[in-house]
C-alpha cells in the first residue's frame, strides 16, 4: 500500500541547537533536518540561530554560512547560486524551491524548516537521491529525432514563432521541485514519469523541428507513465522557475486525444 | 528496481502500454453525462414529495423517465468504476491486491448496476398494481 506513516527508523528527532553568537542583534533560526547514513541514528531537526546582519540575503547564504561557521557536516548540493543549475532544491517551510533565490526575509514565521525533497531517498542531510529521476529523463529521450537530414549548407530552420511553442518548457531546470511535490509521484514514481518529465517530453513534442510527435506520444500514451497525472497541480504552485507543467501534461493528453477522436 | 538492472532499465520498466486514453476520455464523457442526468434526477426526486405510491408508478412508468433512470444509473455506475480504478491504482499494493481489487470492485459496481436497473424495469414494465 502507499506508505503514510513513516518507518520507525526515519521518525525524525530533536537535534542539537547552535546559539547565534553574542552580540548578535537580529539573529533568525534555522532548522534543518540532518541525516547521517553511516551512523545508526535516526534523522534529527538541528537548529541553528543566524546572525542576519552578518548573511547573506537567500536561504542559500544561511546554510553556507551554517555549513562554514556552525557545522562543516552539513551536506546540501548547491553550485550557480542564481537559480539556473537547479542544484539546491529543497523543501523550505513546507514548500519545494530552490534555496538561493528563496529570501530569508519571504519566509513565514519565526523560524525557516528546511528538509530535503520530499518523497526522495535520502543520502545525507540534504542531498537526496536523483538516480531514478534522471533515468525517467534518459527513458524519454529528450533530442531531436528526425529522418529527414539536415540542410547541406545550414542547420534546421525554426521561425521565432515556432521555438517560442516551447520557451516555457525550455526553461525547466530539472530541480525536481515539482516532481517530488507531486502526490501522484509520491506514491508511483516508479513508473509514474511526474511533471519535470512530461514537461520536457512535451518541449520535444512542441519543437517544429522534430520529426517523431507520433512515436512520443505512443511511448507517453499509458495508464502510469502519463496518466497518473490527477491535475493536482502542487507542481505548478511549487514551480521556483513559475513554469506551469500542468499545462504541459494537459496538452500531451489533448494530442493523444486529437490523434483518436 | 533489481540492485543490478541499470536506472535506464528500471525507468523505462515494460515500456509504454499504448493505452490509457479511453478510460481518461470516458470519465470526462461520462462526468459532462452525468450534469444534466444529476441536476434532472436531483429535481425530479425532489418534485415527488408528497406523491402517493401509485401516482409514483405511473412517474416511473413514463418511458422518458424510465430511460433518464436507468441511464442515470448506468452513467453513475460506470464513472464510478473508472474513478475507483483510479483509486486502487494510485494506492493499493503489492500488485496481486492491486488486480484483485479492480476485478472485485467491477463485479460489485456491476451488480449494484444491474439491480438498480432490474428495480427500475420491474416497476416500469412490472404489471403493476
Amino acid at each position: 500500500m502507499a506508505q503514510f506513516r513513516l518507518p520507525a527508523n526515519s521518525v525524525v528527532k530533536q537535534g542539537k541547537t547552535y546559539a547565534a553568537p553574542p552580540g548578535a542583534k537580529r539573529s533568525k533560526k534555522f532548522v534543518v533536518y540532518r541525516y547521517d547514513p553511516d551512523s545508526e541514528a535516526n534523522p534529527r531537526l538541528d537548529t541553528f540561530e543566524v546572525d542576519l546582519d552578518d548573511c547573506g540575503p537567500m536561504v542559500l547564504d544561511a546554510l553556507i554560512k551554517i555549513k562554514s561557521e556552525f557545522d562543516p557536516t552539513l551536506a546540501f548540493r548547491r553550485s550557480c547560486r542564481e537559480a539556473i543549475c537547479g542544484s539546491c532544491a529543497m523543501n523550505i517551510n513546507g514548500g519545494n524551491t530552490i534555496a538561493c533565490t528563496k529570501k530569508i526575509e519571504d519566509t513565514q514565521g519565526d523560524a525557516v524548516k528546511i528538509y530535503p525533497l520530499p518523497h526522495m531517498s535520502v543520502i545525507k542531510d540534504l542531498v537526496t537521491d536523483f538516480t531514478h529521476f534522471f533515468a525517467q529523463y534518459a527513458s524519454v529521450r529528450p533530442w531531436l529525432r528526425t529522418q529527414t537530414p539536415p540542410p547541406p549548407d545550414r542547420e534546421r530552420l525554426q521561425s521565432p514563432a515556432e521555438r517560442a511553442a516551447f520557451d516555457d518548457n525550455e526553461r525547466c531546470i530539472l530541480c525536481a521541485c515539482c516532481s517530488s511535490s507531486c502526490p501522484s509521484y509520491w506514491w508511483n514514481s516508479d513508473r509514474y514519469l511526474g511533471p519535470a518529465i512530461l514537461l520536457l517530453a512535451h518541449r520535444f513534442i512542441a519543437d517544429s523541428r522534430d520529426e517523431a510527435t507520433g512515436e512520443r506520444l505512443d511511448e507517453l500514451e499509458d495508464p502510469y507513465k502519463l496518466y497518473r497525472c490527477h491535475t493536482i497541480m502542487n507542481c505548478t504552485a511549487t514551480c521556483p522557475k513559475g513554469i506551469n507543467p500542468a499545462k504541459a501534461i494537459g496538452k500531451i493528453k489533448e494530442l493523444i486525444a486529437a490523434r483518436h477522436v | 528496481m533489481m540492485a543490478l538492472r541499470t536506472p535506464l532499465a528500471g525507468a523505462r520498466g515494460l515500456g509504454s502500454a499504448k493505452s490509457g486514453f479511453s478510460h481518461w476520455w470516458m470519465s470526462r464523457v461520462t462526468s459532462i453525462a452525468l450534469v444534466p442526468l444529476s441536476l434532472w434526477f436531483v429535481f425530479a426526486v425532489a418534485a415527488l414529495g408528497g406523491m402517493d405510491y401509485a401516482a409514483f408508478v405511473a412517474w416511473v412508468r413514463s418511458p422518458l423517465v424510465t430511460a433518464l433512470l436507468i441511464l442515470s444509473l448506468a452513467v453513475t455506475i460506470y464513472h464510478m468504476m473508472l474513478g475507483l480504478r483510479v483509486i486502487i491504482e494510485d494506492y493499493v499494493r503489492p500488485e496481486a491486491l492491486k488486480v484483485t481489487g479492480i476485478i472485485v470492485m467491477n463485479f460489485i459496481s456491476i451488480l449494484i448496476g444491474a439491480l438498480g436497473i432490474i428495480a427500475v424495469l420491474k416497476i416500469s414494465l412490472g404489471a403493476g398494481s
